[in-house]
């Protein structure tokens, strides 16, 4: 596709007309940080922001969503997607949606995701700030960021607006858009290319390698037990993690005691009872009883498990959980580094 | 409420089935025969799941008890024992269940048609199992021979009064039982399921099934190595908290399966090297 | 089919519990009273009940040995017997002077000694009669309250989250007190109070207890590592609503 340029003055103009014409969602300060949130005008866009708590995956898998609606002896679906412009994400995170773009259509395609997909055009933004725990640069190398529609770049006083799909292409009627010289594209991947050198933590080992020791590790439980001492079960590192898509489902009665819902809620790994089954016999088992097979599980997870299916690991190297973890054990780049340097 | 928007299933949308027969074979067990309410067949293979609730209260995984060659109706077995199986015990005759189904994968019949069967089933294990055992007897030309082995704890959990008189009169099934701990009433054998194998003689290209609680399966597996029974030809059904049934939720995972869609039913050789599996 | 009747009664407590009960606004408790009968309601109505009760709300903590007749009639009455509120349930932040000898002359000085002030030791209400669900929370969660309700109205039981504050705190997307320079006790305490507090950049004093097999060892770390507290303070900040549940 093509790349355009639009004026610094022009950009906020830009933004407010796509506000007029669709929900727009961006990131936006939070008291210290920052968070997507639905825009009402284009002030409010930070696209300055380190990271957001929550990944931009919340737009299609909220942390809580209406699966089923039921009624008098009827029960209906409620899959209800709303045009939507995701505007500023990180390439991380464009990974991330890319893996939850891929998990929700195998083999069962889950349209309570995939419809507000569908129905979302995303566009990525250059790095402007950079969060003290990211590791984006070295994680995953191998794999690129796919599913967005148009890259911003903030270069020479605005922005560079490359489009990658026809999505993408039908927000340049927005703006003053006009096309990009050599000199503008140039300055736009050097931008980029030096975000890059900036990331503070890196881990220096190829996605296969670390698959394969993660994995030969799981057996080490004397190592498991030693990271995991002061996990508190508390799922923040999953809570927050842009590729983790585990939720529970439960049933609620509306006031009316009638009608009610069937809902989806994140879940946590993490947590004590996750993997707890009523048993048959009317007794209840949990698969992984002790936190450091939960801790365990979770670098199963990401590092191991669902490389294959992914081309690389589950993990984008966005820090969120090393930020989330208020015992700081959860960072991948200290886990794996450990498990690849000691574990035998 | 439109069930379909953008003409895309919901994964999550039940459809009602109505209740036809109940039956208590025990204090704790109920016995549904279903048809759905639009009155399609359910097509299912032995093995399958389906995902069973009550609306407001929640769904529960529970498998197939009765086999795809007797159509038009179905049956489950559902064990009190939480929330959502209490809701559902409670209803009766001409009301509706809401179920998502059939889901996962059962037995591979492919590879147990031509050979001889064993289905070793402990417990609450003989309802996912009785799919197969109907299966079997309903095309019976089609495998070698056909053994049942059946252990409960006691003669009050016995399952399917009629079926075992049945078995036991029946030429298309040689059919075993056994009780933990007998009561005045028993006049059968006593003793773990184990104990049933020194009643048979079995080749070692036997195709053997396996559904009970974790205990069992090592005890069994011991058995079947004496035997010289390959693992691949052991099929194990396994039990997980099976939430969504279409491999999203997580609940279930054994490592990086998804019990609900890599299984119920696998092969003792695919999960002999998953450490979380048993 | 005649609505179930449902009473309050509360003992050793401040009745914020009962005043946030009527907190739901006048759409929700009149769609709520299509499906109860409200009996006994001191925070709200005149009337009482000496008669039979389907659902007996108990609020405040059992301090006083003459307190016991009161609860077993109510036993006696009610069908059910939810006890709601922390101090209803662990005896709340009254089980602190559980652990102090002074405290009638801590908080009252010179009037220590009046009769209407004398109590005993701060006992959850089951240290009386039997309880049949606890809606823990200082205050309780009013939506919480109301799930406990509708679950009772279709004869089952709501469960109440087994997972921490932080996860409903991450939920909601609301910045770590920790980020702030803050302490915090939400990766121990139990959820299912939807995480208002640290929303309104306070800290989660645990109101609901914690959850099972809480890493209490850690939460000490954590505090001082983090928050900067002494040892003292680390180790004693987490028994503001557990006093009745430690040594």
């Amino acid at each position: 596709m093509s790349a355009f340029f639009i004026e610094g003055r022009d950009f906020e103009l830009f933004v407010d007309a796509v506000i007029g014409a669709r929900r727009v969602v961006g990131p936006v300060a939070k008291r210290t940080k920052f968070v997507y949130a639905e825009l009402e005008s284009a002030e409010e866009l930070r696209l300055d922001f380190d990271v957001t708590i929550l990944p931009p995956k919340k737009v299609f898998f909220p942390p809580s969503q209406d699966l089923v609606r039921f009624s008098d002896g009827v029960v209906g679906g409620c899959i209800d997607p709303v045009e939507t412009v995701l505007l500023g994400v990180h390439f991380y995170d464009v990974k991330g949606i890319d893996m939850t773009d891929f998990l929700f259509r195998e083999r069962n395609e889950d349209w309570n995701y995939l419809a507000q997909r569908e129905a979302t055009t995303i566009v990525a933004s250059s790095i402007q700030s950079i969060s003290p725990r990211a590791f984006w640069s070295s994680v995953g190398a191998e794999v690129e960021p796919q599913g967005h529609d148009a890259f911003l770049t903030k270069v020479n006083g605005g922005y560079l607006f490359e489009t990658r799909t026809p999505k993408g292409e039908a927000l340049l009627g927005y703006g003053s858009f006009r096309e990009a010289t050599d000199a503008e594209v140039g300055a736009a991947a050097l931008a980029n290319a030096a975000a890059m050198k900036q990331c503070p933590e890196r881990l220096d080992y190829p996605s296969e390698a670390i698959a394969e020791k993660v994995r030969d590790s799981f057996g080490d439980v004397a190592m498991w037990d030693e990271l995991a001492k002061d996990c508190f079960s508390c799922g923040s590192c999953n809570t927050v993690c842009p590729t983790c898509y585990c939720f529970d489902v439960r049933d609620a009665w509306n006031l009316d005691q009638a009608s009610g819902t069937r809902t989806r809620y994140w879940d946590a790994c993490l947590t004590r009872e996750f993997a707890t089954v009523t048993m048959a016999g009317g007794g209840t088992e949990n698969f992984r009883e002790h936190h450091s097979a939960r801790f365990r599980h979770r670098f199963m997870r990401k590092a191991a498990y669902l490389n294959e299916k992914l081309g690389g690991p589950a993990c984008t190297g966005c820090g969120r959980c090393s930020q989330a973890c208020t015992a700081d054990i959860a960072d991948p780049v200290r886990v794996i580094t450990h498990i690849m340097e000691v574990s035998s | 409420m439109s069930c379909e928007h953008h003409g895309h299933d919901n994964l999550f949308l039940p459809r009602e089935a109505r209740i036809l027969h109940t039956h208590r074979p025990t204090a704790s067990e109920k016995h549904f025969t279903l048809q759905l309410a639009d009155g399609a067949p359910l097509e299912f293979a032995p093995g399958q799941i389906l995902e069973v609730g009550v609306m407001g209260y929640g769904e529960i995984p529970i498998g197939l008890a009765s086999s795809p060659t007797r159509t038009g109706t179905f049956d489950i077995v559902v064990r009190t024992v939480g929330r959502v199986s209490t809701a559902i015990n409670e209803k009766e005759v001409g009301d509706s269940l809401w179920i998502r189904g059939p889901l996962g994968h059962g037995f591979d019949l492919d590879s147990l048609k031509g050979h001889d069967v064993l289905i070793v089933a402990g417990g609450i294990g003989l309802c996912p199992t009785r799919s197969l055992i109907q299966y079997i007897e309903d095309r019976r030309d089609e495998f070698g021979r056909f053994l049942l082995f059946y252990g409960a704890r006691d003669p009050l959990q016995l399952l399917f009064t009629e079926d075992r008189l049945h078995w036991r009169a029946s030429g298309d099934v040689e059919y075993f039982e056994t009780v933990d701990r007998a009561d005045a009433s028993w006049t059968g054998n006593v003793g773990v399921i184990t104990t049933l194998f020194k009643k048979v003689q079995l080749l070692p290209e036997t195709r053997v099934v396996i559904c009970g609680p974790p205990i069992m399966f090592e005890f069994v597996i011991k058995e079947l190595d004496r035997l010289g029974i390959v693992r691949e030809n052991i099929f194990v059904d396994l039990e997980r908290r099976m939430k969504c049934g279409v491999g999203k939720c997580g609940h279930c995972q054994i490592n990086d399966k998804y019990c609900c869609i890599d299984g119920p039913v696998f092969t003792f050789s695919e999960i002999q090297e998953l450490e979380e599996a048993i | 089919m005649a609505k179930p009747t449902l009473a309050f009664f509360d003992f050793a407590s401040c009745e914020g519990c009962q005043i946030e009960f009527t907190n739901y606004g006048d759409a929700a408790t009149l769609e709520l009273l299509k499906h109860v009968d409200v009996v006994e309601f001191r925070e709200a109505m005149t009337e009482t009940t000496g008669g039979r009760i389907d659902i007996a709300l108990v609020e405040g903590s059992f301090t006083r040995e003459a307190d016991r007749a009161r609860l077993q009639d109510i036993r006696h009455r009610a069908r059910v017997v939810i006890a709601y509120g922390a101090c209803a349930c662990t005896g709340g932040i009254n089980a602190l002077k559980n652990h102090q000898d002074d405290f009638a002359e801590y908080v009252y000085g010179e009037h220590a000694t009046m009769p209407h002030l004398e109590s005993g030791t701060a006992r959850p209400i089951s240290a009386a009669i039997k309880v049949d669900y606890e809606v823990p929370g200082c205050p309780i969660s009013k939506d919480e309250l109301l799930l406990v309700l509708s679950n009772l109205l279709h004869g089952t039981e709501h469960v109440t989250p087994p997972y921490p504050v932080c996860v409903e705190c991450k939920r909601r997307e609301t910045v770590c007190r920790y980020d702030e320079g803050d302490h915090c006790m939400g990766q121990v305490a139990r959820a299912g109070c939807g995480a208002p507090c640290p929303a309104d950049g306070i800290p989660c004093e645990a109101c609901r207890g914690f959850v099972d097999d809480a890493n209490l060892t850690a939460l000490e770390k954590v505090l001082m590592e983090r928050a900067g507290f002494s040892q003292k303070r680390a180790v004693g900040k987490s028994r503001m609503f557990t006093a009745n549940l430690r040594s």
